[in-house]
Parts: structure tokens; C-alpha cells; sequence
């Protein structure tokens, strides 16, 4: 055998290798964009449908009320209980930490910052996405995989506004919900772990959270929440509204793919998580 | 619309239902949000009656907005705004409330504390709560207290101050050459010769003046025997002391004679005073003799002199003409 054939023969190998990892890389990096640009295009959708007045009709309200109530109904107290618990052992620990090092003052800065800026935010959203809106996306892919959406656009209802916005807007309910309720008694919890069952203390703690909740620190806050219920609600349900059944004809489980729906949402939140902490601290 | 009346009774009495209570949650989330808005809006001083304060300082480093200014301990004031004025220094805009500024008077003093742990700290200091009030807009200069500023000095003298320790403690130092010389001190008193060992530093010395000392001994011995021979020599019984005793009775007789021949010595002496008071009489009339010689001269001397003038007895005579 002519060795430079088999030279040539050995490069053009590797070169195929590559040439198909590359090819391979491209049509994850396309889908991954595929699949971002049509998140949000969800999200357009579904914040015109949101403003559209027709969305807002009886049997359409009816529908949002109902997933608003079941959605935040089973989640609004066990989320405050678990939130009260953790609080209460989190406050504790700082609280006797700081006195032990000398630094009662800071204790209470401490505890807004660590618990109502960023734990409690990230956690409801966690929450919300593990019992709200990750099963709701289930749901509605199978009802699609039934054709129960084609059969409700053949009796003249939109699907998007019957079935999937209620289930959007209830997962972004929950999470300002559960968030705006956790944060509040965290505070309380705070004032009457530091200072007791006491109206003395409220002058100096007033300052102390006034100080905290800069402008800025704020803002941050309110975006951050608004981009985690955001993110919780919608990647989920885009996955179930776009994701092809194709996937599942190619080998791809159903477990598999909300797996995979599971994961890009956490790591949205994540990230999320990142940038806040920067506009915060940086 | 045409659906509803389709709908059953139950259905639609279970969807007003879920719709007020999606509006009751709605409700309590408005709640929640609007109250912690104006709460932290309250925090924040927003509905508070404030009066400006501009403390001037060097520098603003660990001032941050929001900071408190603390009068005893409690916060009267918060810092609104740093900037930097045009002669380069740091201008700190504070917020004070109304109801708390009656605390500062124009004499108050404020300053700006740096500490080695923990925050910066603005504190106002007024001795005299009498004073006017401070007024609104008033610019003050912050006394800047830095302990971080103290510690390049501290660290420079305590690099001289192990400089030194290490100087001190050297292998060749002067500490440890007289902590040497101590210990063979200490080694010479532990050792044969003891203390004079130490102080002599031979052992040939020690054993002279131990000789010295030994043969010392003996003399003392030898003058304590002498000294009871003298004893009994001079006191004893016929010894020197009771021949002194009889001479000193005979000198005693023979005083007394020597008194009496005094007396008769004085008597003499009397008398000899006399004869000198006779011869000093005679010699004042000695001095009237004299007298009378001298006058008696020179009368004869005047006469001879008359004489010469006139029976010249000079050979060479010569006559001088006017």
C-alpha cells in the first residue's frame, strides 16, 4: 500500500472528525438560539395577549382566576411556613454570630441583605418553577401532544389565551406573591429576633432598612423578581408550546426533555442570580 | 356571552368564587407591595422636613451616601451627597431632620472617626445646647480622627524598638558579654576560692591572703598574750601604774613648793618694778641734764664762733670784693 496514500487518507480522516464536530457545534449553538429567540417571542406574545383587552373576558377570567387561586393556593402557605422556619434559624445564627464578634449593629443589615435581597427572591422562584409552573408545562405539552389545543381552537377558543396565558400569569403571580409575603415576614421575623416583643427598637431599624434599600439596591430587587417569575413562567411553557414532537420520535424521552426544560430554566435563574449580584456589589 | 347561560349554576357560582378570591390575593399582593413602598419610602426619609448640613473635609474616604451623622450615639442627620468643590475638597451634603436639628447649635463640632475594624463615623459633638441654632445651608469642617494614619509611625518605631531588642540580644552584644562575665562570676562564687575567689580572681591570691589571714590570726593570738603580760606589768601589783601613783604624790609636794617660790619670785619682781619706776625718773631728769649740756654747747659754740670772727685764726684769708 502507497504510504502517502495512506497519509493523505489518515488527514483527511481527522478533518472529516472535525469537520463534524464543528458541524455538530454549529447546530447546537442554531438551536440554542433557535430556541432563545423563540422564548422570547413567547414572551411578546404572551405580554400583548396580557395587555389585550379581549384576554379579559369572562370565560377567559374565569380561567386565570382559576390558575391564579389553585396555583398560589397550595404553594402560599407551605412556602411561608418552610420561609418562616429557615428565616428564623438564619436570623439566629447571624444574630449570635455578630454579638459574638462584637458586631450586634451589623447584625440587622446583615439579615435584609442576605435574606430579603437574595435568598428569599431565589428561592420562592425555585418554588414556584418545581410545583407551579414546571408541571403546568407538562400538562400543556401533553394536552398539545392530545390535540386538546387544536380542539379548543375548532371551537372557536384561543388556546393561548384560555389555556397558556392564565398558567404564564399565575407562575409570575406566585412568584411576586410568595416573594412580596416571605420578604415581609422575614422582616418581622427580624425585628423580633433582634430587639423582642418591643416598640423601642423600630426607630433604630427603620434607619437600618431605610439604609439598606438604597435606590438603587431596590430597583435591582424589584427587576431581579420581576426576571425570576418571568423566566419561571415562560421557558417552561415555550417548551411546551414550541417544542417539537419530533423530539420525542428521535429518541428523546418525555422525562429526558423536561429534564433538559428543567435545567435551562435553573441555569436562567442562575445567571439571573449572577448579574443581580454584580449590579449589587460591583 | 351566549356560553354563560349553557354553563351549570354550580360552575358559575365555583368561578365567582375563584374570582374573588384571585381578587382578595390580588388585594393582598397590592397590599403588600404598596406597603412596603411607602414603609421604605418612610425609611428612607422621603416624608421628613429637612434641613441641609455641608461638612468640608480633606478627604471622603469610607463616607458613603446614606451614612448617619450621630449625636450622643443616635443618628440626627444622613449623608444625601458627596461632591468634590473646586478647592479640592470633599463636601459632604447631610440631611438633617427638622425634629432632630435643634441638636446641633452653631458651636457644634463634628467629625469624621476612622477605625482599624468597622465603618467610618460621622459624629457631631454640642457643648452648649444654649447656643443658636445651627442654620439651614451652613457649611462646617470635619476633625478627621484616622487610627489607620498612626500606624506607619507605630510600625517605624516598633522596627527600631526590635532593632534595638536586636541589637541587645546579638551573639556579640554588650548584654550578652556582661551576661558572660555573670556567669563566670557566678561560676568562680560556686567555685573553691567563693567569693574571694571572685573578687581576687587567682587562686594564688586567695591562697596568699588566706596565709596572710591564718598568720593574722596567730599575731592576735600572740598580742592577746603580750596584752595580759602588759596587763599585769603595769597594773599589776608592783607594777608600772602604782610607781606612776608615788610620782605623781611627789610631783604634787613639789608643785607646792614651786607655788611658794613663785610668791617669792612675784615679791622680788615687785620690787624690781620699783626700782625700774626710780630709774625711769631719773632718766626724765637725765633728759633735762641733757638739756642744759646741749644749751651750754652751744653757747660755747657760739662763742667760738664769735671768737673765730673776730681774731681770725685762718691762714688764707681772702678778701672778696662785693
Amino acid at each position: 500500500m502507497d504510504p502517502q496514500a495512506s497519509l493523505s487518507g489518515r488527514v483527511f480522516d481527522k478533518a472529516g472528525a472535525g469537520l463534524r464536530h464543528l458541524r455538530r457545534l454549529n447546530q447546537l449553538t442554531l438551536g440554542w438560539l433557535a430556541r432563545a429567540g423563540r422564548t422570547l417571542h413567547f414572551a411578546a406574545m404572551m405580554l400583548s395577549l396580557a395587555m389585550s383587552p379581549s384576554t379579559y373576558r369572562r370565560d377567559n377570567r374565569d380561567a386565570i382566576a382559576k390558575q391564579l387561586v389553585t396555583g398560589l393556593g397550595a404553594n402560599l402557605l407551605w412556602f411561608t411556613v418552610l420561609c418562616a422556619l429557615v428565616s428564623v434559624v438564619l436570623i439566629r445564627i447571624v444574630v449570635v454570630t455578630a454579638l459574638g464578634y462584637g458586631l450586634s449593629k451589623f447584625a440587622l443589615e446583615m439579615v435584609v441583605r442576605v435574606l430579603v435581597l437574595e435568598l428569599i427572591p431565589i428561592t420562592a422562584a425555585v418554588f414556584v418553577a418545581l410545583r407551579c409552573t414546571l408541571p403546568d408545562g407538562v400538562e400543556l405539552a401533553e394536552m398539545r401532544r392530545r390535540g386538546e389545543l387544536q380542539s379548543l381552537q375548532g371551537q372557536a377558543i384561543e388556546p393561548m389565551q384560555r389555556e397558556v396565558l392564565p398558567r404564564v400569569m399565575a407562575g409570575v403571580f406566585s412568584v411576586l406573591m410568595l416573594v412580596a409575603v416571605s420578604c415581609v415576614m422575614s422582616l418581622g421575623l427580624a425585628y423580633l429576633n433582634i430587639y423582642g416583643f418591643t416598640p423601642w427598637g423600630f426607630g433604630g431599624y427603620t434607619r437600618v432598612v431605610g439604609q439598606v434599600f438604597s435606590p438603587a439596591v431596590s430597583i435591582i430587587l424589584v427587576m431581579k423578581t420581576l426576571a425570576f417569575s418571568l423566566a419561571v413562567s415562560l421557558i417552561p411553557m415555550a417548551s411546551a408550546v414550541y417544542d417539537s414532537v419530533d423530539n420525542v420520535l428521535q429518541g428523546r424521552s418525555k422525562a429526558a426533555r423536561e429534564l433538559a426544560s428543567m435545567v435551562r430554566l435553573f441555569s436562567v435563574i442562575l445567571l439571573l442570580e449572577v448579574a443581580s449580584l454584580m449590579f449589587n456589589y460591583y | 356571552m351566549n356560553e354563560t347561560p349553557a354553563e351549570p349554576p354550580v360552575a358559575v357560582n365555583d368561578s365567582s368564587g375563584l374570582q374573588f378570591k384571585a381578587a382578595l390575593l390580588l388585594l393582598l399582593m397590592i397590599l403588600l407591595v404598596g406597603g412596603s413602598i411607602v414603609y421604605l419610602m418612610y425609611a428612607r426619609g422621603v416624608f421628613e422636613a429637612t434641613q441641609k448640613l455641608v461638612l468640608v473635609a480633606d478627604d471622603s474616604e469610607g463616607v458613603v451616601v446614606g451614612m448617619d451623622l450621630t449625636f450622643s450615639g443616635f443618628p440626627v442627620g444622613r449623608v444625601s451627597q458627596i461632591e468634590l468643590s473646586p478647592e479640592g475638597n470633599a463636601r459632604m451634603i447631610m440631611e438633617i431632620p427638622r425634629r432632630d436639628a435643634h441638636w446641633l447649635r452653631t458651636t457644634s463640632i463634628f467629625t469624621l472617626e476612622r477605625g482599624l475594624v468597622g465603618s467610618t463615623r460621622l459624629r457631631a459633638y454640642s457643648g452648649i445646647l444654649t447656643d443658636p441654632a445651627l442654620e439651614d445651608g451652613a457649611a462646617r469642617t470635619l476633625l478627621v480622627g484616622d487610627a489607620s494614619a498612626e500606624i506607619p509611625k507605630l510600625v517605624a518605631s516598633a522596627k527600631e524598638l526590635i532593632q534595638n531588642l536586636k541589637a541587645l540580644t546579638a551573639a556579640d552584644s554588650s548584654l550578652d558579654a556582661s551576661l558572660g562575665n555573670v556567669k563566670t562570676l557566678t561560676d568562680k562564687l560556686n567555685g573553691k576560692g567563693g567569693a574571694l575567689g571572685a573578687i581576687l580572681g587567682d587562686e594564688k591570691h586567695t591562697e596568699k591572703l588566706l596565709t596572710a589571714l591564718d598568720r593574722a590570726n596567730s599575731l592576735l593570738a600572740k598580742v592577746d598574750g603580750l596584752a595580759a603580760k602588759a596587763d599585769t606589768q603595769v597594773f599589776g601589783p608592783s607594777g608600772l601604774m602604782k610607781d606612776a601613783q608615788a610620782t605623781v604624790v611627789q610631783l604634787s609636794g613639789l608643785l607646792s613648793e614651786a607655788r611658794v617660790s613663785l610668791k617669792k619670785v612675784d615679791a622680788i619682781l615687785i620690787d624690781a618694778q620699783s626700782i625700774s619706776a626710780n630709774a625711769k625718773e631719773s632718766t626724765a631728769d637725765l633728759g633735762v641734764l641733757r638739756a642744759d649740756v646741749e644749751s651750754s654747747l652751744r653757747k660755747v659754740d657760739h662763742l667760738i664762733n664769735e671768737i673765730n670772727r673776730k681774731w681770725p685764726f685762718k691762714r688764707d684769708a681772702e678778701l672778696k670784693l662785693p
